[in-house]
Order: structure tokens, then C-alpha cells, then sequence
């Protein structure tokens, strides 16, 4: 997977949700209003995520990288950039950059499989293996392409 | 407005995501992948409000959010009315010069489950669209009310199990047809009310965009298939989409200013409705042989309505 | 540019209409209500000022008032100034919502035209709607007759919007005796009136779009309390700006508003403490039972939320016996107002006996005599040294004498 080294990166993973820093009454927000970014955030829809400047209140901030037992690992060399698992996928995970799919947010990724499901390449670009498999065995284990059954 | 290019879906990735993850929707839910499309239409700075439901409650769990953008929660039933008294106030301040950017464009947009769209929140709904308020109000359809556990709303289908209709050896599970909130909702004299489904992306993109686009109140139902409830696989929220509008189980088709009714999506190949209920375990205790009539039920339920639909297409009433 | 409304320096008004006056006057952004009576005339004639271009707002006249106080938050919370009226059955479905408004700390003010809560159904006056108000956050306030109405009303946009404060706020008046009662008001300038309400400088705005904000995020066991916590502190802490709103519109008025207010107390030995529009009627008793020489006073709660337990406490601490009134049908306990002055009082020096009476639910009426009776009982009590009645009693009311509750003597 590519680096995309978000601006944002000292600040991914940086919570577990429901792990947090618990404050006292006289710190918790009033009204408890949470705001989205630090400082000025006008235009934010024309910003990329690792250009934009979230606030810790932010769940982009926070991960659900525990809820995975197993992961989907991509495979830039099958891939068509075709988009089917951005468009598709529920938790804002597909890192897709200028048209192209670059990766994973493992983060953000809760390990639902829809990816891999609407991926229509053969062989799929996308693939579930266990959360503690290597990348690089992952890849190396990468199925050829299958032949279409004759009817 | 600024609405974003939907012309292929390369061009449409292009968009910056303003609904974040490592919110708590379930793997594999189907809200999000509405949400995130209907806030990837438009680059127009937005006010969300919700209902209280699962959206809700898994996407502003204090001290995180995960909007990008202003939004606004109250209770299970006033999504509808908080936003647009909320246009409302901008409509004012707008004209009293006391916004802190007075030429950015907005539009206001409210979600709600079919919970507290069909069932606790119509009043609150039915009022804001009386009152022409300019907002598109989105009804996440998965059917129950997942958040409390999958107790069934009046969107639950006929033969669904749920945990407040419960079939067993003398029930089949809910006994009333769903009810039929599109019509409802068009004959408010809506400007652009849908039926749409996250599976076909694009004719859900576009109605997005017709609905933030069009002056005055626009309804939105979007087929939202819950893996917990509907009891399938994660991985296959988008399948079991396919298998919807393939039966007409979920018929995707607009109705422009109450009346011009356009119908979106033909099948090619007409599923059997058997192939939708099967693939759910919500429906398993149908395809025993004493409740094979509720199947038969279904099925001709659904041609009816789409026979329904296609004459009232025709008819232009 | 809105239409200059023409006011003169005395008006006849009605409590109803002098509170549409300060909405107007205070230029609120938008009206977002349901009618009901006794208080519809106020939501009325802020839709009529925006219909004849008196007021450069929006009136949303929605479907119930769950919507109404729903529309408000919306509304408040998109940084406008935001107000509405109701009562009673009206009030009772807004429940749900009050608590909401206060929880998001949004300024909006509620005009709340007392009545009784059904069932039976009844149109009038009593308190029940005050009452339970009284643990949704909200800062509340009394008025005791139409001038006040204006004034308090007014005054509540300044305390509620202060940046200190930032919490909602209910001005009460009762219903018909004070909403319906055309009686001199003297109203500001709308000039002067603008000027010392000031502009709206929102908070956490959802229409500034530089600084997107989330508004009605759930929190459970691990935060809950300290947000709760947090806003019974800004409850509590509201009283100093309270006073000094109500100093500032002395000066500009001359009219003095305290959070407790006091007549013939400085020598009272007895004393009755209530609320509304009753408060004048025990002062006119008072002054009556002052020539049959009982050193009689009256103490009133211009401020009921927060409660003001040590100006209570330094009003009444003359007293020997203290009749506490509550407009409200107590369903099973003492009245609650009574409970909170027994309260306030148990921490005193003094110690004084303390009374309640129950009265004028639905909006039967409490006579001059009724109170000279309730005087009197105060003064066996201070002369006994312990409470001769029941500790509760039910006063005006028709059939065999209705009390509860006897003091523990040895």
C-alpha cells in the first residue's frame, strides 16, 4: 500500500474508541458541542483528508482497527481503478487518490468484506486474509486468474 | 449549486469524503454508503440533521463526530424540523447580513431511519413538507427499528421476523403490508420525491443531486439492507441490493411534483422474489410448506405494484 | 429595514401582548410555535408584526408544539435569536424538547403562559406547567403582572444570549389574570429597547461553516454526568448576571427586579411567599392585616430557576411562621415550592415554621380574605410556637376542610 503520509498522520490511530481521555465536568464541552476541524475550515469539501486539519473530536482521529478479525489486502498490480469499493464501501476506508485506488485505511477499515465482494477484477484486487498475515506473503499468495468455465 | 461530476464513477471518487469513519455503524451497514454519496454529490457547505436511530447514534458518540460538516441531533422524531427551521434562520440571517459568510451556498438535508420516518417522526416530516420548507429529507429504509434490536416499524414487510412480530408454529411474522411512505410523501405536492438504491450508485447519485437541487422539500427512500437484522453476511449489503430492485421488492422510480411518476430501473431478468427472501434469514421460516402462501402473497403483491407503477407512469396523474 | 412600530411612552396593554411587544422590540430572528391557550395571542401578533413589516423575521407556525420547541433548537442552534410562547398541555408536549434546548445550552426564550394541566381539562391558570419546567434546565422566571411581562421578557433575552449564561430561559406569567388583563405598561423606546437587549452573538453556530460543529451527540455512563454537572453549574452561576441584567435595567427604567422580592418585610414576623400573579393580592392583604396589627409581609419569587435558597433564606429570616403557597396540585408530597423554601429555611439560624397551602388550582380564585386566613394562622403559629394546622392545607376549596400532615410535638 502506498504512504500516502497524511498531514493528519501523528494524529491517525491516535484513539480507540471509548478508550479516551476522560475530563471533569469542567472541561467536557458546553452544550456538548464537538467541532470537526481546528481553526479555519472553510472549503473543507475541496480539501483532501491529509490536507485538512482535524480536530481530536474528529472519528477520523479515532480507530476501529480492534473490530477486525480479518483484513482485505489489495493488490495495486490486478487493479482497474474502477472504484466499485470506494463508492461502496461503509466506512470511508478506500484510499482513492486523482482517480487511482492507492489502499487501505486500516484505521477506519472494520474488515467487512463488501470491497472484495464488488470487486469485479479477475483475479480480484482485493482479497481477505487474516489480520496478522504479512503483506508480503499476502500478495505472494495471490490466486491466478481463473479461466471461465466452459458451458 | 456546486454539484459534483457523477458522469462515471472515476470522476466521482475525485470527491473528498465529509462523513468520516471509525464511526459504529456495523460492518458491511448500508447507511454509511448512502450518506457518504449523498454528501459526495455536492461541494455546497450542508446542515445534517438526524433522527435518533442507528445513523445517529453511531456517528456523534461524545467526544467524537464524524461529520464534516454542521449537524444536528434532538430526538427520534424532529430531524425534519430542526433543519428546516434551521433554513429558515438562514433564510433570515441571509437577509439581515449577520451570517459569517453570506454568499456560500447551503443546503439542508435530514436523515432518519424508517423508524422515525414512517412511524414516530411522520407528523414532525408531514409538517415540513406542508410548510414547503426548502430541504431534502433522506429515510435510511432498513425495514425495523435496528438500533433498539429490530423491532418492526410499519416499513417491516409482510413474513419478516422481527422481534416484536415474531414467527414461530402459529405466526409467519408480520401480518400488514408495508406501508407506502413514497406516495405518501408525493402527495404532499413534493417537488422530487425517489425510491433509490445505494446498489445502482449513479440513478441514486443523480437523485440526490435533482433533490438538493429542486426548491422546497424533497423525499428520498433508499433501500438500507441491515446485516443484523436482515440477517446475511456483511459482505453482501450490496447483493442483497441487487436483489431487491432485480425482484421489485424495492422498485426504484421519482415522482416529480406529486404527480409525474418515472420509473428508474427495469430489470432485464425479473428475479423470482424466492431469490431476495432466501438470501435473508429474516424470511427462512417462509419456505416452510405451511407458509409457502405468504411467499405467493409476496410475490403477487409485487407484481400488482409494479403494474401499479407502470399505469401510473403511463397515466401522467 | 422593518417598519418603525409606534410606541408611546404608556400603553394599555394586556400581559399577552406586552410580551409580543419585547419579542419585537428585541428583534428575534424567528417564531417558531404552536397555539394554545391562554398564551396564542403572544405568537399571534409576532406573525402579524412580521405580516406587516414590523419585524425583518420568519413566524413558522408548525404542526404541535413538540415541533415548535423542535423548530427553536434548530433554529437557535443556526445562531439566530429565537423565541416562542405555550401553556399547559402545550408545554407538557414540549417536555421532551425543553430539556433538549437547555442539554445544547441554546438561548432561547419561552414565554409561558400559566395554566392548569389536564385532565380535567381546564383552560385557566395554576402552575402546573411552571412546575414541571422546573428540572428541565431552564432558567425561570416570574412575572406578576403585564408590565412585568414586558420587562422580564426583555430582560431574558439579555441573561439567556450572555455568554456566561448560554442557557434557556421561561418567563411566566398567568394565564388569563395577567395575559388577559389590559393594564398600563410603560415599554421602552424601541430604540432604547434594542439597545439594552444588544445584538445576538452566537455561540457554536451551525451556519459558520469555517468551524463545523456537531450539536446532539449521546454520551453514556462515562460522560453524562459531568455534561449534566456542567450545566447545573451554569444554572447555579446564572444568578450573579441575573442581578446584574436586572441592575442595569433599573437604570434605564427605574423599575428594580431582584431574584426575590420583598414588601413589608423589614419588621414581618409572618410572612406568606408565593408566586404570580397572587403575589399582589397578598400584598394588598398584608397591608390590611397590618392595621389589625399582625406585622404581616410578603416575600415573591421573581426568579425560580435558579432557585435563590440564600435570598430566601436572608428574606424570611425575621420570620416566625412562613406560609408557603403552591399553585400546583402536589400529587401526593407537599407542594414543591414548599419543599424548597422548608429547604432553604432548615439551614437557617432561625429555624421559622414553615407552611403550605395549596390554592387556586384552575384558576380558582384566592381572595383578599382567603390570605387575611392564611395571615391569621400564620400568627397563631408564631404565637403557639409550633404549627396549629395541618402542615398542608387546601385553601377555597369546597367540602370538608382538606389537609395533611400534623408537626411532630412532644
Amino acid at each position: 500500500m502506498q504512504d500516502l503520509k497524511l498531514k493528519a498522520a501523528e494524529k491517525r490511530g491516535a484513539h480507540q474508541l471509548g478508550g479516551d481521555n476522560l475530563v471533569g465536568w469542567d472541561e467536557v464541552t458546553q452544550g456538548i458541542v464537538l467541532t470537526s476541524f481546528d481553526g479555519d475550515a472553510t472549503g473543507v469539501s475541496h480539501k483532501k483528508a491529509e490536507e485538512r486539519n482535524y480536530s481530536d473530536f474528529n472519528s477520523y482521529t479515532a480507530t476501529v482497527a480492534s473490530w477486525r478479525v480479518m483484513k482485505p489486502v489489495f493488490n495495486i498490480d490486478v487493479c482497474i481503478d474502477c472504484q466499485n469499493c470506494w463508492v461502496w464501501c461503509p466506512d470511508s476506508s478506500i484510499l482513492s487518490r486523482d482517480k487511482q485506488m492507492l489502499g487501505i485505511d486500516y484505521d477506519h477499515c472494520k474488515g467487512c468484506e463488501v470491497c472484495v465482494e464488488v470487486c469485479p477484477t479477475n483475479p480480484k484486487s482485493l482479497l481477505m486474509f487474516s489480520e496478522y498475515e504479512d503483506l508480503g506473503n499476502a500478495l505472494a499468495s495471490w490466486p491466478e486468474k481463473k479461466k471461465k468455465e466452459k458451458k | 449549486m456546486a454539484i459534483t461530476s457523477i458522469k462515471n464513477l472515476k470522476e466521482f471518487s475525485t470527491n473528498n469524503d465529509r462523513f468520516e469513519g471509525a464511526h459504529t455503524l456495523c460492518p458491511g451497514c448500508a447507511h454509511s454508503m448512502i450518506v457518504r454519496e449523498l454528501m459526495n454529490c455536492t461541494d455546497d457547505n450542508l446542515v445534517v440533521s438526524s433522527n435518533t436511530g442507528c445513523l445517529e447514534v453511531s456517528t456523534a458518540v461524545y467526544p467524537f463526530t464524524s461529520w464534516d460538516t454542521s449537524w444536528i441531533h434532538i430526538g427520534f422524531e424532529n430531524a425534519a424540523t430542526s433543519v428546516s427551521a434551521a433554513q429558515v434562520m438562514h433564510k433570515v440571517r441571509k437577509k439581515k447580513g449577520t451570517l459569517k459568510d453570506n454568499d456560500a451556498p447551503v443546503k439542508f438535508v435530514a436523515f432518519g431511519g424508517d423508524g422515525s420516518t414512517y412511524d414516530i417522526g411522520f407528523q414532525w416530516l408531514s409538517g415540513a413538507f406542508e410548510r414547503q420548507h426548502d430541504f431534502t429529507y433522506i429515510c435510511l429504509d432498513n425495514e425495523n427499528y435496528a438500533n433498539t434490536g429490530g423491532q418492526r416499524s410499519s416499513a417491516t414487510p409482510i413474513g419478516a421476523t422481527t422481534s416484536t412480530s415474531v414467527a414461530g408454529t402459529h405466526s409467519y411474522g408480520k401480518k400488514e403490508k408495508k406501508k407506502d411512505i413514497v406516495s405518501i410523501m408525493a402527495a404532499h405536492g413534493a417537488p422530487y420525491v425517489a425510491q433509490l438504491s445505494p446498489n445502482k450508485w449513479k440513478m441514486m447519485a443523480k437523485g440526490f443531486q435533482k433533490a438538493l437541487e429542486a426548491e422546497g422539500p424533497c423525499f428520498i427512500n433508499t433501500v438500507s439492507p441491515c446485516c443484523t437484522e436482515w440477517k446475511f453476511e456483511p459482505k453482501d449489503t450490496i447483493a442483497i441490493t441487487d436483489l431487491a430492485v432485480d425482484s421489485l421488492m424495492f422498485p426504484m422510480y421519482e415522482i416529480i411534483d406529486g404527480h409525474e411518476l418515472n420509473i428508474l430501473y427495469r430489470p432485464k431478468n425479473i428475479l423470482k422474489v424466492e431469490d431476495y427472501l432466501g438470501a435473508q434469514g429474516r424470511y427462512k421460516h417462509l419456505f416452510k410448506p405451511e407458509y409457502k402462501h405468504i411467499i405467493e402473497k409476496i410475490q403477487s403483491d409485487i407484481d400488482e405494484d409494479w403494474a401499479r407503477l407502470q399505469r401510473r407512469e403511463e397515466a401522467r396523474v | 429595514m422593518a417598519v418603525e412600530f409606534e410606541v408611546n411612552e404608556r400603553e394599555v396593554w394586556d400581559g399577552n401582548y406586552a410580551a409580543s411587544q419585547a419579542l419585537r422590540q428585541a428583534d428575534v430572528d424567528v417564531v417558531v410555535a404552536y397555539p394554545i391557550t391562554p398564551s396564542t395571542p403572544i405568537v399571534e401578533n409576532y406573525g402579524a408584526y412580521v405580516g406587516n413589516g414590523y419585524i425583518d423575521g420568519e413566524f413558522i407556525m408548525v404542526e404541535s408544539e413538540h415541533a415548535a420547541m423542535s423548530g427553536c433548537i434548530g433554529a437557535s442552534a443556526a445562531g439566530g435569536r429565537v423565541s416562542t410562547a405555550t401553556s399547559s398541555q402545550g408545554f407538557a408536549l414540549m417536555v421532551e424538547v425543553l430539556y433538549q434546548a437547555s442539554g445544547m445550552r441554546l438561548p432561547i426564550v419561552l414565554n409561558v403562559v400559566n395554566r392548569a394541566l389536564a385532565a380535567p381539562l381546564n383552560v385557566r391558570g395554576d402552575h402546573a406547567d411552571m412546575y414541571l419546567g422546573r428540572d428541565s434546565g431552564w432558567l425561570q422566571m416570574s412575572a406578576f403582572n403585564a408590565q412585568e411581562a414586558y420587562d422580564l421578557a426583555l430582560c431574558a433575552f439579555k441573561i439567556a444570549e450572555n455568554h456566561s449564561v448560554r442557557l434557556p430561559m421561561m418567563v411566566h406569567q398567568d394565564g388569563f389574570i395577567t395575559s388577559h388583563t389590559a393594564q398600563n405598561v410603560y415599554p421602552l423606546s424601541n430604540e432604547a429597547a434594542k439597545k439594552f437587549v444588544g445584538v445576538m452573538n452566537p455561540v457554536d453556530d451551525m451556519l459558520d461553516f469555517s468551524r463545523p460543529v456537531t450539536y446532539g451527540a449521546q454520551t453514556e455512563e462515562d460522560w453524562h454526568f459531568e455534561h449534566k454537572a456542567k450545566q447545573h453549574k451554569a444554572i447555579m452561576d446564572s444568578a450573579s448576571v441575573i442581578d446584574s441584567v436586572f441592575a442595569e435595567f433599573k437604570e434605564l427604567t427605574g423599575r428594580e427586579y431582584n431574584r426575590v422580592e420583598t414588601y413589608d418585610m423589614e419588621d414581618a414576623e409572618v410572612c406568606v411567599i408565593g408566586l404570580g400573579s397572587t403575589v399582589e393580592s397578598a400584598r394588598v392583604a398584608a397591608k390590611e392585616m397590618r392595621k389589625e396589627g399582625v406585622k404581616a409581609g410578603v416575600v415573591a419569587m421573581r426568579v425560580f430557576r435558579p432557585f435563590p435558597y440564600e435570598e430566601v433564606r436572608e428574606a424570611l429570616k425575621g420570620c416566625k411562621s412562613i406560609a408557603v403557597t403552591d399553585r400546583s396540585s402536589p400529587g401526593g408530597a407537599m407542594g414543591a415550592f414548599y419543599n424548597e423554601v422548608a429547604a432553604a429555611m432548615m439551614t437557617s439560624q432561625s429555624r421559622p415554621l414553615v407552611t403550605n397551602y395549596i390554592y387556586g388550582l384552575g384558576g380558582r380564585d384566592l381572595s383578599i380574605e382567603n390570605i387575611k386566613t392564611i395571615f391569621r394562622e400564620q400568627q397563631a403559629n408564631a404565637d403557639a410556637g409550633y404549627i396549629t394546622t395541618d402542615i398542608q392545607q387546601f385553601t377555597n376549596l369546597r367540602g370538608p376542610k382538606l389537609g395533611f400532615f400534623k408537626t411532630e410535638r412532644n
